[in-house]
C-alpha cells in the first residue's frame, strides 16, 4: 500500500480544513454579528435562513441558465441541460422558502409560547438532516442527468413528478423533518402558553405534513395520478403555505407596528374562513383538463372567482389601519418588504390569476408562459417578499436591535435591493406574460395544440423577443439578489442607534 | 357545457379580467378612503370604480360566452365586489372597537 499517497491527500485535507476556518473567521470577523444577542431557538432559524439566502441564490442562478436555453438553445446542451436546470430551479424556489417558514416559526417560538423550546436538539439535528439530505439530492440531480427509469431511480434519483422531483428516500425525509418541526411547535406551546396564532399554526403544520404524503405514491391511471399530485402542488403550495404566511405576517405586524394581538388574531380566523371558502375548491382550475369530470370546469371557475376576496378585504383593512397608524416603526427594509408583499399577492394572485382562470380561456393557456408569467410574479409577490422582510427582523435583532431607517448608513443598497428585484421580476412577468398571449393564439387556438404550432409558437419573433426580455430582467433580479445579499451581512454594521421599543398590547 | 373564448376576443378576456380584479380593487380603496376621509369626491371616484368593474364583467359575460348557470359568476361578482368592501369595513370597526385603542376614524367613535 502506497502511505505517502495516503500522507500527501491527509496533509492537503488538513491545510484545506484549516484555510477554510481561516476564510470563515475572516467572514466572521468582518459581519460583525453578535450571537449572543440571539437565543437558542433564534440560533436555529438563523441556521434556516442561510440555506434559504444560498438557495435563493442557486434558484435564481440556474433559471438564468435556463432563460439563456430560451435563447441559445446549445448553451449547455448534454453538459446541463434545461430539464436539469428548470427542475433546480423550481425545486430550489420551493424548499429554500420552506427554509425560511420554518426559520421564522423557530424565531418567534420562544417568544409566542413565553418558554425554551422543548426538542432543540432534535431540531438542530433536523436541520443538518435536511440540509445534508437537500444537498445529496441536489448533487445526484447534477451527476445522474440521464438513465432509465426504474424502482431503483424512483427511489434513489429522481421521482420524476415535476415540481417534487425529489426521490422517495428525501420524501421520507422531509416528512420527518416536518414531524420534527411540528413536535418542536406542539410540545413547546403545551410547556409555555397556547394563543391564537399558536393554534391556526399547529392545525396549519398538521396539513402541512400530511399533504405531502399525496404526493408520494404512484397510480396507474395518470388522471388519478395528477388528481393527487395536484394536492401538493396547489394545497401544500397555495392553502398551507398561505396560512403559514398569515401566522409569520400576524406575529411580524404586531412586533413591527404594535398591532393589538386580538385584532391580529381575529383576522387570523377571518382569513383562514376565506381561504376554507374559495381556495380550497379553488383547487378546481387544476383539474379542468386532466380527465376529471365535467363539473370540476364549474367548481373550479366559480371558486377561483372568489379567490380574490381576501384581497380585497387585505385593501380595506390596510387604509383602515392607515388611519389608526403611522407605519412608526424601527425597521423600514422590513416594513418596505411588507408592502411589497401585499402589492406582489395582489397582482400575482390576484389579477395575473383571474386573468386566465376561468376555462372558457384556460383551455388556451394552460401550461403556456402565462402559467409561468403567473407564477413568477405571485410566487415572488405572496412568498419571497415575506420571507425577506423577517430576514431583516433577524438581521435587526441579530446587530443588538439596532435602528434600521431611511436615512441610515449605506440604506440606499436595500433601496436599490427592493427596486432591483421587484423590478426585475415584474419586467420577467412582463416579458412571460407577452411570450403566453403568443403562445396560447398561434399554438393552440390557431394551430390546435399540435407539433407543428408548438414550433411556430416558439419560433414567433415576439416569443423569441420576450424570452430575450425575460433574461435581461432576469439579469435585473439577479443583481437586485446580490445587493440584497450584500446588505442583509453589512446592514446595522457600526450603527449605534437603537430602534424604538414598540410596545405590543394584548 | 362551456362555449371556448373566440379567436377574436383572447385580448377582451383577458383584459376584462384583469380589470374585474383592479377595478374591485380601486373601489374598496376608494370606498374605504372615503370612510376615512369623508370627501364626496372620493365617494363619487368609488362608484366611478365600481361602473368600471360592472362594465368589465358584462364585456368578460360576453367575450367568455357566459350562458345558463355560468351566468352565477357574474351575478356573483357584480354583488359580492360591491358589498364586500361595505361589510368588511363593518368588520374592520367591530374588530376594532377597544377603549384603550387610539381612535382616529369619525365611523370609529360612533
Amino acid at each position: 500500500m502506497n502511505t505517502s499517497g495516503l500522507n500527501g491527500v491527509m496533509q492537503n485535507a488538513t491545510a484545506l480544513g484549516e484555510k477554510s476556518r481561516a476564510c470563515l473567521n475572516t467572514f466572521k470577523a468582518w459581519v460583525q454579528l453578535d450571537s449572543s444577542n440571539l437565543s437558542p431557538g433564534q440560533q436555529l432559524s438563523v441556521k434556516y435562513f442561510i440555506v434559504a439566502v444560498i438557495l435563493f441564490f442557486a434558484q435564481i442562478l440556474f433559471g438564468m441558465l435556463a432563460a439563456t436555453q430560451f435563447i441559445f438553445p446549445g448553451f449547455l446542451y448534454e453538459i446541463l441541460d434545461f430539464s436539469v436546470n428548470r427542475m433546480i430551479h423550481i425545486n430550489a424556489m420551493i424548499v429554500w422558502m420552506l427554509y425560511g417558514f420554518i426559520g421564522c416559526v423557530y424565531w418567534f417560538l420562544e417568544d409566542e409560547s413565553g418558554t425554551d423550546i422543548v426538542g432543540l436538539k432534535l431540531g438542530n439535528l433536523a436541520f443538518w438532516v435536511l440540509t445534508g439530505a437537500v444537498t445529496v439530492v441536489v448533487l445526484v440531480y447534477l451527476l445522474v442527468q440521464i438513465g432509465p427509469g426504474k424502482d431503483s431511480s424512483l427511489w434513489l434519483i429522481n421521482e420524476g413528478r415535476e415540481y417534487i422531483e425529489a426521490p422517495r428516500w428525501a420524501d421520507i425525509g422531509i416528512v420527518v423533518v416536518m414531524l420534527i418541526f411540528f413536535y418542536n411547535v406542539v410540545a413547546t406551546f403545551s410547556k409555555g402558553k397556547w394563543s391564537g396564532i399558536a393554534g391556526v399554526l399547529t392545525l396549519d403544520l398538521v396539513a402541512l405534513a400530511g399533504l405531502y404524503v399525496a404526493g408520494m405514491f404512484y397510480m396507474t391511471n395518470i388522471t388519478h395520478e395528477q388528481y393527487w399530485w395536484w394536492w401538493v402542488i396547489h394545497l401544500w403550495v397555495e392553502a398551507t403555505w398561505e396560512v403559514l404566511v398569515g401566522v409569520i405576517m400576524a406575529w411580524s405586524l404586531m412586533k413591527l407596528l404594535g398591532v393589538r394581538r386580538k385584532i391580529i388574531q381575529t383576522w387570523l380566523y377571518i382569513e383562514v374562513a376565506l381561504m376554507f371558502g374559495s381556495g380550497i375548491l379553488g383547487l378546481g382550475h387544476h383539474y379542468f383538463w386532466i380527465g376529471t369530470p365535467e363539473y370540476w370546469l364549474t367548481i373550479g371557475g366559480f371558486f377561483s372567482a372568489l379567490e380574490p376576496i381576501p384581497l380585497v378585504a387585505m385593501v380595506v383593512h390596510a387604509v383602515y389601519d392607515s388611519g389608526a397608524h403611522a407605519f412608526k416603526n424601527g425597521n423600514h427594509p422590513a416594513l418596505a418588504w411588507i408592502i411589497a408583499q401585499a402589492f406582489g399577492n395582489f397582482f400575482g394572485a390576484g389579477v395575473w390569476g383571474f386573468m386566465h382562470t376561468l376555462p372558457q380561456i384556460n383551455m388556451f393557456t394552460h401550461g403556456t408562459q402565462w402559467s409561468a408569467s403567473h407564477g413568477h410574479l405571485a410566487f415572488f409577490g405572496a412568498y419571497a417578499t415575506i420571507n425577506i422582510a423577517f430576514f431583516y427582523l433577524a438581521i435587526q435583532h441579530w446587530r443588538g436591535d439596532v435602528w434600521m431607517g431611511g436615512n441610515s448608513q449605506n440604506a440606499w443598497r436595500w433601496k436599490w435591493a427592493l427596486g432591483l428585484l421587484n423590478g426585475g421580476v415584474v419586467g420577467m412577468t412582463i416579458a412571460l406574460l407577452i411570450a403566453g398571449y403568443e403562445q396560447s393564439f398561434i399554438e393552440r387556438a390557431v394551430e390546435g395544440s399540435t407539433w407543428g404550432g408548438y414550433f411556430a409558437a416558439q419560433n414567433h419573433p415576439s416569443f423569441q423577443s420576450a424570452m430575450n426580455w425575460r433574461w435581461f430582467f432576469g439579469l435585473i433580479t439577479f443583481a437586485g439578489l446580490i445587493l440584497l445579499i450584500w446588505d442583509l451581512l453589512t446592514i446595522g454594521k457600526g450603527e449605534t442607534r437603537k430602534a424604538p421599543i414598540i410596545p405590543v398590547e394584548e | 357545457m362551456i362555449e371556448p373564448v373566440a379567436l377574436k376576443d383572447f385580448f377582451i378576456t383577458f383584459f376584462s379580467a384583469a380589470l374585474i380584479i383592479m377595478a374591485g380593487g380601486s373601489y374598496a380603496l376608494l370606498f374605504a378612503w372615503s370612510k376615512v376621509n369623508a370627501n364626496f369626491r372620493i365617494k363619487i371616484a368609488a362608484y366611478v370604480a365600481y361602473a368600471v368593474l360592472l362594465v368589465a364583467v358584462i364585456l368578460l359575460t360576453r367575450a367568455a360566452q357566459f350562458q345558463g348557470y355560468w351566468l352565477i359568476i357574474s351575478a356573483a361578482m357584480v354583488i359580492g365586489y360591491f358589498f364586500a368592501p361595505i361589510g368588511i369595513w363593518h368588520l374592520c370597526v367591530k374588530t376594532h372597537t377597544d377603549p384603550h385603542y387610539p381612535i382616529t376614524h369619525k365611523e370609529h367613535q360612533e
